[in-house]
């Protein structure tokens, strides 16, 4: 079944990406190139090794996930030196990028250790005292960023909204009083929620030291785009190159991929163990 | 799991994180008898707390009418259809719960039992819950009092639990339950929407707002706690239904706190759905003119008793002091005591807060109008 998974993954992306078939991997080969492209389209990833990961249930901390879906996760990674990026292509048909009640999103993250080292975290998320460094893609963000409006009618088309107090008549000519008072009605914003607000990045940065941990990290640092192929999801993430990781000094990345339409949230997700990285 | 002792089901339960009560609970008494579902304390809630984008659906306080009001739709039947074998014992006189908890019965995986609701069933609060549900009969009619149709209003807020099931839910600890008072808080900053604690709470008491991507629920204006006064939904409460306070375990109850007296002494009031299993915090005194075989599924076996007693209510000087006092000042009143005719309401040291004669005095006014010779009707 995965080896027809695998075949049918080899098969898009030679539809939408390259023009001949690429072996897979055992680990993710970095390709050194001029300059990183966002764009999944681009032809800067045509050439570029292929990594095929097969994902695993996360089952190891309530709440768990018990029936898998994600079978594997197609990884490309290029590196300008200073920036390294990595291509995500996976499976799923259904395009979940709507915020709501049971409503979950698509989505996929790259984990790497905080420090170059034989002896790596745990890959679950790391563990206390080894750092990971996640970057985290989310389909809703990058709807947002691509000009989706934040607002509940772009949600609920049909929705009809009485009133609210930050765009009551007095505050009309006070955009000051206006923002104080939507964040009245908005703690999560009020307190400054990396995750609540309006983005003009579809990726998140965050460090976690084991389950439970996770937390945005000191600076925002990544970039990204993600695509809707026409079987599932083409997302390149971009951060700064590890420090100390060098073509002398190989490196591990850990990947996780979420289904929005299968109720994957958070801890409920597929992921990976720790894959090689080395720099060609 | 950790062994917990939960008082409202008699035994000790399994949760998630071992006992840590408290140093206050916060707690309240609702009245259902008193309730007329106008819907201000709904308003009151939704003004001060959830008028913003993301929050449309979000009501943190609730009115719906039972037994076909539900918001969101079937809260309480799908949770109740989950759970099995929800039945009560005794032992050595006292009730003793012989079913599974949703902790106890969680599934392979799961932290809690729970289901989750989706955007239909937060769509129509209120819709057609109180139409006739089906035809009436040529020349049909009601009997006075009557036994076949009824139905009561049922004023919801978060229940503030001992043991929050939405706090057992969140795998990431971003709510907690504070030490001062037991009021149940999301953390805005560290909660990332993962919606857990709105499946896990069985009360569906958390809303998902889709604008934040963070989960949110009523706070209980803690702001006013903080400064002894009670939430907006108490002190707008149109029908004085609702009294607020702190509430003491069993065996610490006082009987001059408000609280304790209607509980634990009283027995009149009754936690919601005790067979969850979270020890909830918002007490019920049942409604009379409801068969019991139905309110007893709600607020468990004390409820014929607690019927009873408030039937009785008119006999019962002390009683009928201290559920005159319910609305009767903003202040949370901490002590409670009847003087002569008189029910007094005071702060945790006795100072008087409020004086309410529980005994309204009667004047009868003649039909004729000596002094203005006019005959007036004599209506209220």
């Amino acid at each position: 079944m995965r080896f027809v998974t695998s075949l049918t993954i080899l098969a898009l992306l030679c539809a939408t990406s390259c023009n001949k078939v690429q072996v897979p991997t055992p680990e993710v080969n970095v390709a050194q190139v001029k300059e990183i492209s966002l764009d999944p389209n681009a032809a800067v990833w045509d050439a570029v090794s292929l990594h095929a990961s097969k994902m695993i249930l996360q089952d190891l901390v309530e709440p768990r996930l018990l029936e898998p879906s994600t079978s594997e996760v197609m990884v490309k990674a290029i590196t300008n030196g200073s920036e390294i990026a990595f291509r995500l292509e996976w499976l799923d048909e259904s395009q979940s990028d709507m915020p709501g009640p049971r409503h979950f999103i698509d989505g996929c993250a790259v984990q790497l250790p905080s420090k170059v080292d034989p002896n790596v975290p745990a890959p679950q998320m790391g563990e206390v005292g080894k750092t990971v460094e996640i970057s985290y893609w989310r389909a809703d963000w990058q709807a947002i960023v691509e000009g989706r409006a934040d607002n509940i009618n772009a949600i609920y088309p049909n929705a009809s909204i009485d009133h609210y107090p930050a765009e009551a008549k007095p505050l009309e000519n006070n955009p000051q009083a206006q923002a104080e008072t939507a964040a009245r009605y908005a703690p999560a914003r009020a307190l400054g929620n990396r995750r609540s607000g309006p983005r003009d990045q579809p990726v998140e940065d965050l460090i976690a030291e084991g389950p439970s941990t996770l937390s945005p990290a000191p600076n925002a640092v990544s970039k990204g785009k993600g695509v809707k192929t026409l079987k599932g999801w083409a997302v390149v993430i971009s951060r700064p190159m590890p420090a100390g990781f060098s073509a002398a000094t190989p490196s591990q990345i850990a990947f996780a991929v979420w289904e929005g339409s299968h109720i994957e949230v958070g801890a409920r997700k597929m992921r990976t163990g720790w894959v090689p990285m080395i720099l060609k | 799991m950790a062994r917990v002792n939960n008082w409202q089901l008699g035994r000790e339960m399994s949760y998630w994180y071992p006992e840590s009560r408290p140093q206050k609970q916060f707690a309240a008494v609702f009245d259902t008898n008193k309730c007329i579902a106008c819907q201000t304390c709904t308003l009151a809630c939704k003004t001060t707390w959830t008028s913003g984008k993301g929050q449309e659906y979000m009501l943190w306080n609730n009115v719906e009418s039972k037994p076909y009001g539900s918001y969101p739709l079937a809260w309480d039947l799908n949770l109740l259809s989950l759970l099995d074998g929800q039945n009560w014992g005794e032992e050595n006189g006292q009730s003793v719960y012989k079913g599974s908890t949703i902790f106890e019965s969680a599934p392979a995986g799961e932290r809690v039992l729970g289901w989750r609701p989706e955007d239909e069933d937060y769509a129509y609060p209120n819709v057609g819950e109180d139409d006739c549900a089906g035809g009436i009969e040529h020349g049909a009619s009601i009997d006075i009092p009557h036994q076949m149709a009824w139905f009561y209003y049922l004023a919801r807020i978060c229940n503030h639990c001992t043991y929050p099931g939405c706090l057992a839910s969140c795998p990431r600890g971003s709510i907690y339950k504070r030490p001062e008072d037991g009021i149940v808080l999301v953390d805005q900053n560290r909660c990332r929407g993962y919606q857990e604690c709105v499946r896990g709470c069985p009360y569906k008491k958390v809303f998902f707002n889709p604008m934040t991507s963070t989960s949110e629920k009523c706070i209980a204006c803690y702001p006013k706690i903080e400064q002894g006064l009670s939430p907006q939904c108490f002190a707008n409460c149109i029908g004085k239904i609702r009294v607020a306070g702190f509430i003491n375990t069993p065996d610490k109850a006082e009987a001059d706190n408000p609280i304790d007296y209607l509980v634990h002494i009283k027995k009149v009031a009754l936690p919601l759905f005790p067979q969850f299993g979270l020890e909830p915090n918002v007490y019920y005194i049942p409604p009379i003119h409801v068969p019991t075989a139905f309110t007893r599924q709600m607020f468990g076996p004390g409820t014929d008793k607690a019927v009873e007693i408030y039937r009785n209510a008119p006999n019962d000087p002390d009683l009928t002091s201290l559920l005159g006092l319910f609305g009767s000042t903003e202040a949370i009143m901490r002590k409670w005591k009847r003087v002569g005719d008189k029910a007094i309401g005071m702060d945790e040291n006795g100072k008087e807060l409020v004086n309410v004669p529980f005994k309204e005095p009667v004047h009868i006014r003649p039909a004729y109008d000596k002094l203005y010779q006019i005959t007036r009707t004599n209506c209220p």
